[in-house]
């Protein structure tokens, strides 16, 4: 298992073991997630040692569950999550591009370059025969076989046979120039960060949301998001629902709060009975058996007011000297709430009266049997300890106002909802409030036979729902199926490198190399040849096609055409976060992992 | 009905609880088995106060803790998260019905169940629906045997909490803290905690489990809240309970904070040992700042302590010194579920019933506020025999509650305590109890009843040296019952039904639960100033390490995440605590 790479034991590492400590762990993860990615990735199953079961396919989910302790695969894993909380996806492609970057810097580190020991500086020293010999010597002490081959290869040309083999520790000492420092791979780094971030401005699909939003775009987007996570058929069930809870909560010149969409979930039924409520399911219902289970045309009041009996501070509890004057305290007490009971019955008698209405209260505080009696014989439906946020979404899905208290109640403050009834599933109970006239907030109801179907559907309809949230706040969107990052990679390498002078050009290289892992994964995963895959849609966009990959067929295709949009927003942030990770990462100098060990018990 | 619904965050509090829900278990079992006897039968608790009955998909009915743990992930060893009640459909046979393409299936070491989890597993199997865990004394020789194997190898193997859980639970009971990519030992200090709480989803998780458990209750009549705040998780406390005092505004929570001898170990490093004081204050002063009263508990070596007069507990073991507090709590949330006498009650076992309302406003609301307790226990408490038992009542009462003073004068203290269980007087007792088995039914009816209890134990503290101001007494009958999973703890002075022998009857070092079977106990909380060394360790070191200029540790509080300003908030509001209770030391010139 590639987690176990994680798990170094080393106490202090030096400047080269902690940069191959680096990369080793940057990789493990990589190799972890990497299966992850895209529609035909794999889904996970995680079974603990007590036999607990996980499914994800969420790279984010999976972070979770390891049990990560290198400090380097946690900095990535941090940055991975961190990703996923700005933009709300992205996890797996963080961490596999960072993956990426450090094993491309691998690369240059250790290979060195070549092309950087000229012929012509070591003749400054030597005359070539000598050389040629000191290089055939070298080839049997040192392991950069590579670097040797090449000099040798240069060096042959104008050999003649003469030996020179003691100055093996001057050319063991050029070895080590030729072995690059990371700084210039970092170097690299930013420049071609900040062009690819340019690249990306100018290659971003504007989307214009008006008033009216592209409802078109918008389903692509989340499509795009839930085929990577759920079956095609489920994913484009759910499509529709998410697109539509975050349209209904959008409210113009607003931000978007997500949290007014409501996620509940049913163990009931099967994974395609999911669906958009217009209105509120509470997961708990009345607690009193005379209160109607379901109710029409009903008058809901949003209240945040005890209902409940509590002793006062002053008239604490055992000091009385009779049962009598218990009573009597008691009895006062409970005046109080009644009174608070009465004024709630008084507004319902007002509003129901002379039609056939009903009258529903939804508190976010207690109710004891007594008041849930007097509201009872009313006629009036109570629930009590709502969530805290469904008390702003009550208001958006009912209207009316939530109230903390029931002095000034007046029939403004009651939103209205056409039918609101209870289901029960076992000792579970829900509430539905629904038929309501102008929701600014609804409910996505997930159903499924078991935990892992709604744990899936869950994470799939989170990530859609964020993908409609960004494409509406970015006003843009970016191709996918890889041909964003092909189109990126042909664009460093054709015009950024050029600008840029020495060896940071090699991080520029680096970088739109580690850019392709992103198509070359999703071929790998697709079960395609990566190497063809890759020549083939390089060719094409060299040729000014912009394409993407076809996972099914390995053939290029054009994203437009087939509606397979990412957010521009999560590109932005994986571009971003990347880079800055990967080159704190090959900069350090020295790991120190102090504190360990020391408060191990005996 | 008056709910509490009870909270344990941490590791050794799990452990504590584990107990807990251990003797509560037992004591249903007790209650409806035909050979138990006549006190656990009608023991006059209401077990409702605790347990939620619930129901599953299939209709069949659940009576479950109604409880919410938290612990690190990896914490519950080889029981599931979810329980095993509600899982209609075994785990296996679900593939992934969300997902068309590949799966990559990872297993991880199947951790083996210990020979107890295995047994209760073919118990349940073979018997289902009856009590589970009932040792009482019948059981036939081959049971016996096994049981020693069981108690054997629980001795030796006990890891997680759940090892020795013989309790079903509900599946919004046992949360996980996934994704804090730290190891359990890093995880130690109050900013890390904190952060692994707001981080991420936890805290509406946390927050929407225990939603639950409230939302079923008619009159919550409080919150008891179990938390091991050596280390991280009293930051995840801290910040739970912050959420709590926002949305349940009205019930009182009762905050034992438990460490186990563990914990206590002294670091080598200056800087592990400035962290280790600041997190103490810290987290004392947050935890106390969201509850109503706190109970500090976990003595830095209770083996060598005096409540281990008759105790034979090994420190490095969670498992035992876990099973020691736990009996404690249990004590004092006797009078939480005791019956208010009604004027049909013939015969009584119970008396001085209060709710957690009451109980916080005895000690910390109604004369001085301070909120701080001393927990005192008499594991197991003496026999009530003459004045002498008296006397030896009160002096087996010793505190488990760490940095205390002793022998201080303190005019307004305050304590509540509980008595259950113990023996009667009368001369002929002692030798019954010597002989022990035989004549156990007889020991049974020797049990003290309440009055009695009542009239000898006023006696006794009218006649002691340092009387409270006020003192409540609630007593029950009905003895601690010990389950199977109790830890080998009691040493052979300890009689089959607790009571305390002379001379010791055998030879081996320790009893655990085939050899006694009850115990009588006795549980104190004491408000008075004996906890101020306690206080004032906590103020000293947050003002010489947070707050004094130049502080070594200012950097690492800034770590943790606090201003300047909320330090000096901590530090004053801990100053203020020690002000309450030792007033002299600001007004000397007052007193005389």
């Amino acid at each position: 298992m590639s987690i176990k790479v994680l798990n170094p034991n080393a106490e202090v590492v030096n400047k080269s073991q902690a940069l191959h400590m680096n990369i080793t762990a940057a990789k493990g993860l990589h190799d972890v997630l990497k299966t992850n990615l895209g529609p035909r990735g794999t889904i996970k199953m995680l079974v603990g040692g007590a036999g607990d079961i996980k499914l994800t396919k969420d790279g984010n989910t999976l972070l979770k569950e390891m049990q990560i302790q290198s400090p380097t695969a946690i900095m990535i894993a941090r940055t991975a999550v961190a990703q996923d909380d700005t933009s709300g996806d992205g996890t797996t492609s963080t961490v596999i591009f960072i993956g990426e970057l450090m094993k491309q810097s691998e690369r240059y580190i250790d290979e060195g370059q070549p092309t950087f020991l000229r012929r012509s500086t070591l003749l400054k020293y030597y005359d070539a025969p000598s050389l040629y010999v000191m290089v055939m010597l070298l080839k049997i002490h040192v392991k950069r076989i590579n670097v040797i081959l090449f000099i040798a290869y240069d060096v042959q040309k104008n050999t003649t046979k003469s030996a020179g083999a003691k100055h093996i520790g001057f050319l063991i000492k050029v070895l080590h120039l030729v072995g690059m420092h990371p700084r210039v791979l970092v170097d690299g780094f930013e420049i071609a960060k900040r062009a690819t971030l340019q690249f990306l401005e100018k290659f971003k699909t504007p989307v214009v949301m008006g008033n009216e939003p592209d409802t078109e775009i918008l389903k692509m987007v989340a499509r795009t998001t839930l085929r990577t996570k759920l079956y095609e058929a489920l994913a484009d069930q759910l499509t529709e629902i998410v697109v539509n809870s975050v349209l209904c909560i959008r409210k113009p010149e607003e931000p978007i709060d997500l949290f007014m969409v409501e996620i509940m979930h049913m163990r009931h039924k099967f994974d395609v009975d999911t669906r958009l409520v217009e209105g509120l399911v509470l997961d708990h219902g009345s607690r009193h058996p005379d209160m109607k289970r379901r109710a029409e045309n009903c008058h809901i009041l949003t209240c945040n007011v005890s209902l409940e009996y509590e002793k006062s501070e002053i008239n604490a509890g055992f000091f009385y000297s009779s049962a009598e004057q218990r009573e009597a305290m008691v009895a006062a007490e409970r005046r109080s709430v009644d009174e608070r009971v009465q004024k709630i019955i008084d507004l319902k008698n007002k509003v129901c009266a002379g039609n056939d209405d009903n009258f529903v209260v939804i508190n976010q505080k207690g109710i004891d049997p007594p008041s849930l009696d007097l509201l009872a014989r009313a006629g009036i439906v109570a629930l009590r300890r709502a969530k805290r946020r469904n008390m702003e979404r009550l208001v958006l899905a009912c209207g009316g106002e939530a109230v903390n208290s029931v002095d000034d109640l007046t029939p403004a403050c009651l939103g209205w909802a056409g039918l609101v009834y209870e289901h029960v599933l076992g000792e579970e109970k829900y509430t539905f409030v629904e038929n309501v006239k102008h929701p600014h907030s609804c409910t996505i109801l997930i159903k499924g036979p078991n935990d892992h179907t709604i744990a899936q559907i869950k994470d799939a309809i989170r990530d859609g729902l964020r993908a409609v949230k960004n494409t509406i706040e970015d006003e843009a969107v970016v191709l996918g199926a890889g041909a964003f990052e092909l189109a990126a990679r042909q664009y460093l390498v054709n015009e950024v490198k050029k600008t840029v002078k020495g060896r940071a050009q090699l991080g520029v290289e680096a970088f739109a190399n580690a850019l392709l892992v992103i198509p070359k994964t999703l071929a790998e995963n697709s079960g395609l040849d990566t190497q063809d895959v890759i020549i083939e849609l390089t060719g094409e966009h060299d040729k000014g096609n912009l394409v993407g990959l076809n996972i099914h067929t390995g053939e290029p295709i054009d994203p437009q055409m087939e509606g397979i949009f990412d957010n521009y927003s999560v590109k932005r942030q994986i571009i971003n976060s990347g880079p800055v990770i990967t080159s704190q990462l090959l900069l350090v100098d020295e790991v120190i992992r102090a504190g360990r060990n020391m408060r191990k018990p005996n | 009905m008056k709910e509490i619904v009870t909270i344990q965050v941490g590791s050794y509090a799990n452990f504590v609880g584990s107990h807990f829900w251990n003797f509560q278990d037992e004591l249903l079992g007790l209650a409806d088995s035909p050979e138990s006897d006549q006190t656990f039968k009608s023991h006059n608790l209401n077990m409702d106060i605790l347990y939620r009955t619930g129901e599953t998909q299939q209709g069949i009915v659940t009576y479950t803790p109604r409880l919410v743990s938290v612990d690190i992930q990896g914490s519950l060893g080889s029981v599931s998260s979810r329980g095993t009640l509600y899982n209609d459909v075994p785990d296996t046979s679900v593939g992934a019905l969300t997902w068309t393409g590949h799966v990559t299936t990872q297993t991880s070491q199947p951790l083996k169940k210990n020979l107890f989890l295995q047994s209760l597993y073919v118990e349940e199997n073979k018997n289902e629906g009856t009590l589970r865990g009932g040792n009482s004394g019948t059981s036939d020789r081959q049971s016996e045997v096994q049981d020693k194997d069981i108690v054997e190898s629980l001795e030796n193997e006990v890891q997680y909490w759940t090892d020795y859980s013989k309790v079903h639970y509900h599946p919004q009971s046992l949360y996980e803290l996934s994704g804090l990519w730290t190891d359990i030992r890093d995880f130690n200090n109050y900013g890390i905690g904190r952060e692994a709480f707001l981080g991420v989803q936890h805290a509406e998780e946390i927050n929407e489990k225990l939603r639950f458990f409230v939302e079923e209750c008619d009159r919550p009549q409080g919150i008891q809240f179990i938390i091991d705040d050596s280390g991280g998780f009293s930051g995840v406390g801290g910040e739970f309970l912050e959420k709590i005092a926002d949305e349940y505004t009205n019930i009182p929570v009762l905050l034992y904070s438990v460490r186990s001898p563990v914990s206590c170990l002294e670091s080598q490093s200056l800087k592990m040992r400035i962290s280790r004081k600041l997190h103490d204050a810290v987290s004392f002063s947050k935890l106390s700042a969201f509850c109503k009263l706190i109970v500090p508990v976990g003595l830095p070596s209770l083996s060598t302590s005096r409540t281990s007069k008759y105790l034979r507990v090994e420190d490095q073991k969670p498992y035992h010194t876990s099973a020691v507090y736990a009996s404690a709590i249990h004590s004092i949330s006797l009078p939480f579920r005791m019956e208010p006498l009604g004027p049909s009650a013939q015969l009584s076992y119970t008396c001085g019933a209060m709710d957690v309302n009451e109980l916080v406003r005895m000690l910390a609301v109604q004369a001085r506020q301070n909120m701080v307790t001393i927990l005192d226990v008499a594991m197991p408490a003496p026999a009530l025999t003459g004045f002498q038992g008296q006397q030896s009542l009160l002096e087996n009462l010793q505190p488990l509650t760490p940095e205390t003073a002793e022998d201080v004068e303190d005019l307004h203290a305050l304590e509540s305590m509980t008595v259950h269980g113990v023996f009667g007087s009368g001369d002929n007792d002692v030798a019954l109890l010597i002989l022990g088995t035989s004549f156990q039914q007889d020991i049974c009816s020797k049990r003290a009843s309440v009055s009695e209890i009542k009239d000898a134990v006023e006696a006794a503290c009218a006649k002691a040296v340092e009387r409270p101001r006020f003192s409540h007494l609630s007593i029950a009958q009905c003895p601690l019952p010990i389950p199977l999973p109790f830890p080998s703890i009691f040493n052979n002075l300890v009689g089959q039904n607790g009571q305390l022998l002379d001379t010791p009857i055998s030879n081996c070092a320790s009893k655990g639960s085939l050899d006694v079977h009850s115990v009588p106990m006795a549980a104190r909380l004491r408000s008075t100033n004996a906890i101020l060394p306690f206080l004032e360790n906590r103020l000293g070191n947050l003002r010489k390490f947070g707050i004094a200029r130049g502080a070594l540790g200012t950097d690492l509080l800034g770590n943790w995440g606090f201003t300047k300003d909320e330090i000096e908030e901590m530090g004053e509001m801990l100053s203020s605590m020690v002000n309450t209770l030792n007033p002299v030391s600001h007004e000397s010139s007052d007193s005389d």
